[in-house]
C-alpha cells in the first residue's frame, strides 16, 4: 500500500467502521435468526425450516411480485419524468431556481409524510374524490375508483413518483449542465433536429446517470416499509411490510420467519447491484 | 483509577441490591413498606409505554393522570405512545443483551402479548398484591381479573379498564337493526362498499373475527379445544365460509380491509362506511357529542353477544423505576380516576373495580356520570358480554383469516 492510498483508508476508517459496525451488526444477527439460532426464543438447531415454509406459503410470490412491480413501476416511471423535467429546466433555462425549489420540498419531505399526503389526495374521501363529487361526477365515496390501498398499488406508487420525480430531475439536470455544450452544438451545426441531438448526444451521455438512479430508486423502495404500510393492499403485503408483521407477531417464536424474509429482502437487492455493475462494466468494455 | 472506583461505587450496591431482591421471595408490602415505596419514588420519573393510538385516551394520561400523580405522589409521568408487538420486541431485545435498567416502567397489555411476555419472562412480580388500592377495590378472584384470555394474571399485571366490542352504525343510512351476522350480510348486501371490518391482527378486527366466530360457530365449542392451527381450521370453518361470503359487498370488494380501528373511525366519520366497531363500548356516545359522529349514531352489540375483555397495566422485568411503577397502578386503581376514564366524554373505557367492595360516596361517581345518547345501557353490556378465547388462539385465527378469507 503506497502513502496516498494509506492515508485515504485511514481517513475513510472512521466512516467504514460506523458503516461496518451497524450494518453488520445488525445483518448478521438477523441472519443467525432466520437459520433458526435463537437462544432467547429457545431455538438453537441451525435450520432452513423458516426459508422454506415461508417460500412455499400462499403469500410469498404474490408478494414478492407486486414488492418487484411497484418497484419497478415507480422507478422507471420517477425516471422518465425527471429527465423529461429536467431537459425542460435546461431548455428554459430558468433551472436554477426551479432546481432549488424542487430539491427543497419533495426531496426533503420523509416518505411517511409523502404518504399520507398521497392518502390526503387519493383516497375515497380525499381531496381528489371531494372535487370529482363537487363536479358531480361520483355522487358518493363508494363510487370513487380506489386509488390507496388496492391491489395495483397506485397509492404507492404515486407516493414513489411524488418524492422520486424531483431527485431524479435534480441529479439529470445538474448532469446536463455538465455536459459538455459544444458537443451539442455540433451535432445542431452538423444538421441535427433537436430531437436528433438529444437522442443521439444528450441521452447516451445521460445513460449511466439515468441507470444508476433507477437502481438507487430501485433498491430504496424495495426495501422500504412505509408507504406500504400505510397505503397498500392487505394482500398481498410488500415483502417488508409481510416482514414488519411478522416480527410484531406475539409469538416471539415466529421471528425467523420475519428475520427470513429480510435476509430474502437483501439478497435480491444485493443481486441486483450486483447484476448492475456487471452489466455497465459490460457496457464499459464496449465501448 | 478515580473512574473505576466509580463504576464500582455504583454497581457493587446495585449487585448488592439485586441479589437481596432475588433471594427475597416476593411479598406484597405491607403499609408501613407501601409508605416507603411513596417516599423512595417522590421526585422521580415513571414512563407509561402503550398503545397511543386515541388521541382522548392519550390525552387523559396527559392532564388528568399526570397532574394527580405530580400533585399527590410527586412524579412525573412520561407517556409513549408504542404498539404492544414493539414493546415486547424491545423488552425481549433488552433481555437478550442483559440490560437491567429498562427505560419501560409501566406497561399496558393483555391477552396473547401478556401470555407472551410471561412465557419468557419479561414480567416483574407478582405485585398487584401490594397496591393498597388494589387490595381494597379490586375483587382479585373475579374471572376478568384472575385471568387474562384465558391465562392466570397471578399478580403479574393489575387491571386497568374493561372493553367490550360494540359496534355502532349511521341509523339514519343503515336504517334495519342488525342482530348478529344474518344481518349483516343483509346490510352489505343493500350498501355495497360501504361496510367493512379492520383486518387482523389489528385488535379490533381481530376481535371482530373472534366475534363472528362465537356468533356463528358458539364460543362454547371452540373455547376447550387445543391450540392447534388444523384443529382450529377445521373449527372455524362456518365463520371464515360467512366472511368469504360477506366479502365481495365490503369496502373495496374485500380485495383490502382497512388497517387499524382508529381507520374504521376515521372513516366513519368522513361517510365512508356506515357501520363502525371499537372496543371502547362509549365510544359513539362521546363522537356524537363532539360532533365527530353523526347525530343519528346508534351503539349496537349482537344479540348473542360481543367479545368483552380486561386491559391490563404490568411492569417490565427490568424497569429501572418499579416504586414509581406501582404507584401510578395504584393511583390509576383510584376510583377517581376509574371514574373520571368512564366518563365517555373523558374515555368511556368500563371501570374495573367491585361496587361492592366500594363505600356508597364513591359508588356514586360512577353512577354520577351520564353515558349520552345512542348508548348500551351497562346493564345490556354485560349481559351480552362473551369472554375471550384463550390467548394462544388469536395469533393462529388471524392466520387462518389471512389465508382462508382474504386470499
Amino acid at each position: 500500500m503506497n502513502r496516498d492510498s494509506l492515508r485515504a483508508f485511514l481517513l475513510l476508517a472512521p466512516a467504514l467502521l460506523t458503516l461496518g459496525v451497524l450494518f453488520l451488526g445488525s445483518l448478521v444477527p438477523a441472519l443467525l435468526q432466520s437459520f433458526g439460532y435463537f437462544p432467547a426464543a429457545g431455538l438453537g438447531e441451525p435450520t432452513l425450516r423458516f426459508y422454506r415454509e415461508i417460500i412455499a406459503g400462499p403469500e410469498f410470490v404474490p408478494s414478492l411480485l407486486f414488492s418487484l412491480r411497484v418497484s419497478f413501476v415507480s422507478s422507471a416511471l420517477a425516471v422518465f419524468l425527471g429527465t423529461i423535467l429536467a431537459l425542460l429546466l435546461d431548455e428554459t433555462g430558468k433551472g436554477e431556481r426551479i432546481e432549488a425549489l424542487l430539491s427543497s420540498i419533495p426531496i426533503i419531505v420523509p416518505h411517511t409524510v409523502a404518504a399520507l399526503l398521497v392518502l390526503n389526495l387519493l383516497s375515497r374521501t380525499g381531496i381528489l374524490a371531494r372535487v370529482l363529487f363537487s363536479l358531480g361526477w361520483i355522487a358518493s365515496p363508494a363510487e370513487m375508483t380506489a386509488l390507496v390501498f388496492d391491489r395495483r398499488g397506485t397509492g404507492i406508487i404515486a407516493a414513489y413518483l411524488w418524492k422520486g420525480t424531483p431527485f431524479v430531475a435534480v441529479v439529470v439536470y445538474v448532469v446536463l449542465r455538465n455536459i459538455d455544450g459544444r458537443l451539442r452544438e455540433t451535432a445542431l451545426i452538423l444538421g441535427a433536429s433537436r430531437m436528433q441531438a438529444l437522442r443521439h448526444v444528450a441521452l447516451p451521455l445521460l445513460m449511466p446517470t439515468l441507470s444508476s438512479t433507477f437502481v438507487l430508486l430501485f433498491g430504496f423502495s424495495f426495501g422500504a416499509f412505509e408507504a406500504p404500510f400505510l397505503l397498500g393492499p392487505t394482500f398481498p403485503r410488500a415483502l417488508p411490510t409481510a416482514a414488519y408483521s411478522a416480527y410484531l407477531n406475539p409469538d416471539i417464536a415466529s421471528r425467523p420467519y420475519s428475520m427470513a424474509l429480510i435476509a430474502i429482502i437483501t439478497a435480491i437487492a444485493v443481486a441486483l447491484v450486483y447484476l448492475y455493475s456487471f452489466l455497465s462494466a459490460r457496457k464499459e468494455e464496449r465501448i | 483509577m478515580n473512574r473505576f472506583k466509580e463504576i464500582g461505587g455504583r454497581v457493587i450496591p446495585g449487585i448488592l441490591l439485586l441479589s437481596l431482591l432475588l433471594l427475597s421471595p416476593v411479598q406484597p408490602l405491607s403499609a408501613n413498606e407501601w409508605e416507603s415505596v411513596l417516599n423512595s419514588s417522590r421526585g422521580t420519573r415513571v414512563t407509561f409505554y402503550g398503545w397511543g393510538g386515541d388521541p382522548r385516551v392519550n390525552s387523559w394520561l396527559d392532564t388528568f393522570v399526570a397532574l394527580r400523580l405530580k400533585e399527590r405522589y410527586g412524579l412525573s409521568l412520561e407517556r409513549v405512545g408504542m404498539d404492544i408487538g414493539e414493546i415486547l420486541n424491545k423488552l425481549l431485545s433488552e433481555k437478550t443483551a442483559g440490560k437491567s435498567d429498562g427505560v419501560i416502567d409501566v406497561v399496558w397489555i393483555n391477552g396473547e402479548n401478556f401470555f407472551a411476555a410471561r412465557q419468557n419472562g419479561l414480567l416483574f412480580g407478582p405485585f398487584t398484591g401490594s397496591l393498597p388500592n388494589f387490595r381494597d377495590f379490586v375483587d382479585a378472584e373475579a374471572g376478568d381479573v384472575a385471568f387474562d384470555f384465558g391465562f392466570p394474571t397471578e399478580g403479574f399485571e393489575a387491571p386497568y379498564g374493561k372493553a367490550q366490542l360494540v359496534f355502532f352504525r349511521d341509523a339514519a343510512r343503515l336504517e334495519r337493526p342488525i342482530g348478529g351476522h344474518a344481518d349483516l350480510l343483509k346490510a352489505a348486501k343493500l350498501h355495497p362498499g360501504e361496510i367493512t371490518y379492520p383486518a387482523p391482527p389489528d385488535f379490533t378486527g381481530s376481535a371482530f373475527v373472534r366475534t363472528i366466530i362465537c356468533d356463528i360457530v358458539g364460543r362454547e365449542k371452540i373455547a376447550s379445544l387445543p391450540a392447534d392451527k388444523d384443529v382450529l381450521r377445521v373449527a372455524v370453518a362456518p365463520a371464515m365460509e360467512f366472511l368469504s361470503e360477506i366479502k365481495p359487498y365490503l369496502w373495496m370488494n374485500g380485495e383490502s380491509y382497512p388497517a387499524s380501528g382508529s381507520q374504521i373511525k376515521n372513516m366513519f366519520e368522513d361517510g365512508e362506511i356506515l357501520l363502525g366497531m371499537s372496543y371502547t363500548p362509549f365510544l359513539a356516545p362521546g363522537k356524537v357529542k363532539t360532533g365527530e359522529f353523526p347525530e343519528s349514531t346508534e351503539s349496537f352489540v349482537f344479540e348473542k353477544g360481543t367479545l368483552g375483555n380486561t386491559h391490563f397495566l404490568a411492569i417490565p422485568f427490568n424497569a429501572s423505576n418499579k416504586n414509581g411503577a406501582m404507584v401510578l397502578i395504584n393511583a390509576l386503581l383510584d376510583p377517581e380516576a376509574q371514574a373520571s376514564k368512564y366518563d365517555p366524554a373523558v374515555w368511556g373505557d368500563l371501570p374495573v373495580l367491585d361496587p361492592a367492595r366500594l363505600p356508597p360516596e364513591r359508588n356514586a361517581l360512577f353512577e354520577s356520570i351520564v353515558v349520552g345518547k345512542g348508548s348500551i345501557p351497562l346493564r345490556t353490556l354485560l349481559e351480552k358480554r362473551v369472554p375471550e378465547l384463550p390467548a394462544t388462539f388469536i395469533p393462529i385465527l388471524d392466520e387462518i383469516w389471512r389465508e382462508t378469507v382474504l386470499r
